[in-house]
């Protein structure tokens, strides 16, 4: 009996033991899972991702937090597997056009503007962006830029022409670029008018055609405040849209070859073999480094019937809502926003990441030393967002295989397929009660 | 797979929760047009770079069979494309087909007069111009299958046929193919079910353009899911593709079965 009750205790001991040790390890597990860093993601190639490490350096030399920074090409794809994984990243910077389509999934927080310290230098019409239609604020401005034309000045002025300021000089320009030689290689019409985005990804030719529309006063969608109706197809869409038709379709094009399947057009201004086009400001450092400054221009868009407006592009900062350090997520948003962490964003080494600064202490032409961004502020103040209060992603998606539809078969039905089109993105505002 | 299944039968929001819709999403794949046209480009070019592939693959086998250091040589060359990543194939083929005149395979064919073809942007042309790029890539996979075989096919049927007078083809109606039939059934089994799943050499071509002529199956699957955030649809076209693809194995069995019963 003795034996049994000492054979008992043994193994009482044995299991105390064990279930100390298992403490002791599960303890350690949760603590090496206890969160350490701030996962921040951006969308960024290698030289933007360079300049947001140097950003991020300095926040956590500042306040002590730090970052776990990862830049995802395929943002999408890959925070979709995070979704699932329902493990999101603390920060997110990324496109304001996303922003209502992540609220809308309940995968980013609301945010009180009020309560970041440096909220008030901040434009307003920065916070307005924003704003979703029932007022409430998902993001914090980072950067904003509006797109701009980039012209390869040497070859304007080999071929004799002006700057060109209206859509009808702009045509010119594109046309004796697409039929002379002004690279002077002896070669006429081997080098393309205008280096064109067509590609449906992620709607992207949308984007790309919203400033020829708009300069000619038409627009997808008209309205505010959550409710938009549809205009693509009334007399000003139609007359815009048959403008571009007659770039794309007529004789010659000007778009350079296989415009509407090229994941990018950027190599085909940066390698000489486009003159004009229209991209964000994040280009200028690799274009002067491939053309060189003095044979780079960069110029207001020629206006059209309408203006010379063009497509402004925000970058944002959102909160992922599975995140367990609230307090870093704000503080980085602090330090991103004020004029340390904006300046940084602009000149540390590699591509800015914010190309015109949110802040309003800030000046870019003096931060940057460069008086071509007097140009491109110039452009901001005479831009206009897509709406980015509601989730306007698969109407976007519409409009752009619509367009590249268009273009690519060139068969004439302008009015018919804009009808259809409207039709498409009413039905997609429908689906999100966005439809006025 | 579970969890496939389940989603297709969902709205999928993870974050606020999945909402059970039924047959919802596969009535949305069934009469969405995306997914016809997606539904008829899929066909078209499972069927044309499956044949095509088996068949250029065929004719090379034959062409380098031999053990000589040279074939060797030429054999290991051919089998490149299919180690090449395909991504790196797209981009290859993209520069290839360069839609100008100056263009590589313009050039090429404007050598005996055929005017430049914008390969990847002509609605009419890009599909057939993807089927080429997979043809040209996965045909010295099959390449290999059909070396393994010809390698068991024995070699004194051919003396008897020379013997008797037979020409080439006779020689290859009679004795290769049939000696090669089990090796074509699995060749094309696996070239039908790799033709259904196609996506990176699209993504990479054309991104299902232009003007959808390219779009298939897998790249509708992409779009639905990631660019448009239904993961739901997504799931049950992929529940769609593994049907069809298991529908299609089963098939091919039944008929090698019964060949080889009879």
């Amino acid at each position: 009996m003795k034996q049994h009750i000492a054979e008992k205790q043994r193994q009482t001991g044995r299991l105390k033991c064990s279930g100390t040790v298992l403490a002791t390890l599960l303890a350690t597990t949760t603590a090496g899972y206890a969160q350490e860093a701030l996962e921040v993601w951006s969308r960024s190639g290698p030289q933007a991702a360079a300049t947001y490490e140097a950003v991020f350096e300095a926040f956590t030399e500042k306040t002590g937090i730090p970052v776990e920074y990862l830049t995802a090409l395929q943002f999408d794809t890959q925070l979709q597997a995070r979704v699932a994984a329902r493990d999101l990243p603390d920060v997110l910077i990324y496109d304001q056009s996303s922003m209502a389509a992540y609220a809308n999934a309940g995968w980013i927080l609301p945010i009180d503007p009020t309560s970041l310290a440096g909220h008030d230098e901040v434009s307003d019409v920065s916070w307005d962006s924003v704003r979703m239609a029932d007022g409430s604020t998902y993001g914090v401005p980072f950067s904003q830029h509006a797109q701009i034309t980039f012209v390869r000045k040497d070859w304007r002025e080999n071929l004799g022409f002006d700057v060109p300021t209206t859509h009808e000089e702009l045509i010119a320009l594109a046309t004796a670029f697409a039929t002379g030689d002004p690279d002077g290689n002896g070669v006429d019409g081997d080098t393309y008018g205008m280096a064109v985005p067509g590609t449906t990804n992620r709607g992207f030719f949308a984007w790309w055609m919203f400033s020829y529309l708009a300069q000619q006063g038409a627009h997808y969608v008209e309205g505010g405040d959550g409710k938009y109706e549809v205009t693509i197809n009334n007399p000003e869409g139609v007359a815009a849209v048959e403008w571009l038709y007659d770039a794309f379709c007529g004789d010659p094009n000007l778009a350079q070859p296989g415009a509407m399947t090229n994941a990018s057009a950027t190599p085909f201004f940066a390698e000489g073999q486009a003159g004009i086009y229209q991209t964000g400001p994040y280009a200028i450092t690799s274009f002067t480094d491939k053309i060189g400054a003095e044979n780079l221009e960069i110029i207001i868009a020629p206006a059209g019937s309408a203006g010379s407006t063009t497509l402004t592009e925000r970058t944002s900062i959102y909160f992922g809502s599975t995140t367990t350090m609230p307090e870093a997520q704000k503080a980085l948003a602090e330090f991103l926003i004020s004029e340390e962490g904006q300046t940084l964003g602009m000149t540390a080494p590699g591509q800015p990441v914010v190309r015109l600064p949110v802040n309003v202490n800030l000046n870019a032409a003096e931060i940057y030393g460069d008086e071509r961004f007097v140009t491109v502020a110039e452009q901001l103040e005479m831009s206009e967002l897509m709406p980015s209060d509601i989730d306007f992603t698969a109407a976007r998606l519409e409009i752009a295989e619509t367009f590249q539809t268009l273009f690519s078969q060139c068969n004439d039905d302008v009015v018919e397929q804009l009808d259809v089109l409207a039709g498409l993105i009413a039905d997609e505002l429908d689906a999100v009660n966005a439809l006025k | 797979m579970a969890a496939g299944i389940r989603m297709s039968f969902q709205e999928v929001s993870p974050f606020l929760g999945n909402q059970w819709v039924g047959w919802e999403n596969y009535a949305t794949v069934l009469t969405n047009s995306r997914f016809h046209q997606a539904v008829s480009n899929t066909l078209v070019l499972g069927v044309g770079q499956s044949f095509g592939a088996v068949l250029v693959g065929f004719i090379l086998a034959l062409l380098l069979e031999g053990p000589s250091r040279s074939l060797w040589f030429v054999r290991t060359a051919v089998f490149l494309p299919v180690v090449t990543a395909s991504a790196v194939v797209g981009e290859i083929w993209r520069i290839i087909y360069f839609p100008s005149p100056d263009g590589f395979m313009n050039k090429v064919l404007g050598l005996v007069g055929i005017d430049p073809i914008r390969y990847l942007e002509d609605t009419s042309v890009a599909l057939y111009a993807v089927m080429t790029v997979g043809i040209w890539s996965s045909a010295p996979y099959y390449m290999v299958i059909f070396l393994a075989g010809l390698a068991g096919v024995d070699r004194t049927l051919y003396e008897a046929a020379a013997i008797d007078g037979a020409r080439l083809r006779h020689r290859i109606v009679s004795i290769t193919i049939p000696a090669l039939r089990p090796a074509i059934m699995i060749v094309s089994i696996l070239a039908a079910v790799r033709a259904l799943r196609i996506f990176t050499d699209v993504w990479v071509l054309t991104g299902g353009g232009p003007a959808g002529s390219t779009q298939v199956w897998m790249t509708q699957i992409y779009t639905q899911g990631f660019e448009r955030n239904n993961l739901g649809v997504a799931s049950a076209a992929s529940i769609l593709l593994l049907i069809a693809s298991v529908l299609l194995t089963v098939v091919a069995i039944y008929f090698t079965r019964n060949k080889e019963d009879r």
